[in-house]
């Protein structure tokens, strides 16, 4: 025979098996939840997915959203602190001077010194003739002849189409053929640009280097010059270019097969003494 | 023996002169339209069994009408390569002019005329503008690179007979 408990407690179990098997699902779910969010590298294999497709899309908003803020703010913060820039620049921009001038005491060092290794060439005796003729020291002689103007490249190029026929270069710099062409179309522009029949662009200044063109019928010849490019300068490079070229029309003339060595030969034979 | 030839590309603006000789000289391309102010000259050095060639390739800017293109730029040509965009119709329908004008001033250098961003076209578009397209020598794209290298080639070859 039940007791009151008994049926009680039957009672009970009909009615309350269902919720406590979800209670009983709920805390294991909640106890798995607790051993991810303690430990470490369960919590960050599920946030660090969300984590980075987020920044993914922050970064890749920056340019738009805060890139115009951010250029504006550091305008505007050079432009208020002009001075703390400058400070800030000095040295990379001292350094940079440095390191230039150390360079050019280095070259300029390295040029006396084989000045003064030709001690006994012709042209040392003659310095030294003209220092005790002019009262000019040596030394100060040396250095006025360091900054003469030098040759260092010679292009002879077909006028029109800026094909390059020749050249001499003192040391190989550039892309002779695209320089040749590139020339052509700056001194066509130029030509162009001011319409006045039968003129010709002469010089080009570029930093330390001069560019003298001499233009002929069918080609002209342009001379890249370092050092100092005076009138005197001018007159003695524009002598040797008429010499080369009365020798080099002449060669046209009776060989029109002339090879472009054959041109170089030439170019060496006139320009090799770099010296104006 | 090398020998040295200048070829100077014409055409419209934005038919893509430029991106075919980038892709003819360095292979690359670019969808970044920059468009070419006054000339930029590039160099490559095609070889044929019997000549190596040196190619000085003028790509000057696009000119809408062809007579205004700077002369001095086209004078010393060997070759040249007349560029249209066959999406374009504007840059194709004065063809027969423009070549004529090429012709009456510099008879006796070869034209090599390209129809270019042939990626962009259909079968049914090339024979629907047949009348212009029949001028073309090439169908070429300088985004897959088709028929760049050809054409280039057959002028040269074209250059030194």
């Amino acid at each position: 025979m039940m007791n009151e408990n008994d049926k009680l407690n039957i009672l009970k179990d009909i009615l309350l098996t269902d919720d406590r098997e979800y209670a009983e699902t709920i805390a294991q779910k909640i106890s798995a939840l607790e051993k991810v969010l303690h430990t470490r590298s369960e919590l960050a294999g599920k946030v660090d997915p969300i984590i980075d497709t987020r920044l993914d899309e922050f970064i890749e908003e920056i340019p738009k959203t805060l890139g115009p803020t951010i250029t504006e703010t550091l305008k505007e913060e050079i432009k208020n602190s002009k001075e703390q820039v400058v400070e800030a620049l000095y040295p990379i921009m001292g350094r940079m001077i440095k390191k230039y001038v150390w360079q050019e005491i280095k070259l300029l060092s390295e040029r006396v010194s084989t000045q003064v290794e030709n001690s006994f060439s012709f042209r040392a005796w003659k310095r030294r003739l003209k220092a005790w003729i002019t009262g000019v020291k040596e030394h100060d002689l040396i250095l006025s002849e360091l900054g003469d103007a030098s040759i260092e490249q010679v292009f002879v190029i077909e006028k029109n189409s800026g094909i390059l026929l020749g050249n001499y270069a003192k040391t190989e710099t550039i892309d002779k053929e695209m320089f040749s062409g590139m020339l052509t179309a700056i001194k066509s522009f130029v030509e162009d640009a001011f319409q006045q029949k039968g003129q010709n662009l002469e010089l080009i200044e570029y930093e330390l280097y001069h560019i003298h063109i001499q233009s002929f019928v069918s080609y002209y010849i342009a001379v890249v010059v370092s050092g100092q490019y005076s009138t005197p300068v001018k007159n003695k490079l524009q002598d040797t270019i008429f010499k080369f070229s009365e020798n080099f029309l002449s060669l046209m003339i009776y060989n029109p097969d002339i090879t472009q060595n054959d041109i170089v030969n030439e170019l060496n034979f006139y320009f090799n003494n770099d010296h104006i | 023996m090398t020998i040295s030839k200048k070829i100077v590309l014409l055409g419209h603006f934005g038919v893509g002169k430029t991106s075919l000789v980038r892709r003819f000289v360095e292979n690359t391309f670019s969808d970044n339209y920059r468009v070419t102010i006054g000339v930029h000259i590039l160099k490559k050095e095609v070889v044929l069994p019997e000549n190596q060639v040196n190619l000085i390739i003028w790509d000057i800017e696009g000119n809408e009408d062809i007579s205004k293109t700077r002369s001095s730029y086209l004078m010393g040509s060997h070759g040249f390569i007349y560029v249209f965009d066959t999406t374009r119709k504007s840059t194709y329908e004065n063809l027969p002019a423009d070549l004529d004008y090429i012709k009456s001033g510099y008879n006796n250098v070869p034209v090599i005329v390209v129809g270019n961003k042939s990626d962009l076209v259909t079968k049914t578009h090339l024979r629907e503008n047949k009348q212009y397209f029949d001028l073309a020598h090439y169908f070429s794209s300088a985004k897959t690179g088709e028929n760049v290298e050809t054409l280039f080639k057959d002028l040269t070859k074209k250059l030194i007979k």
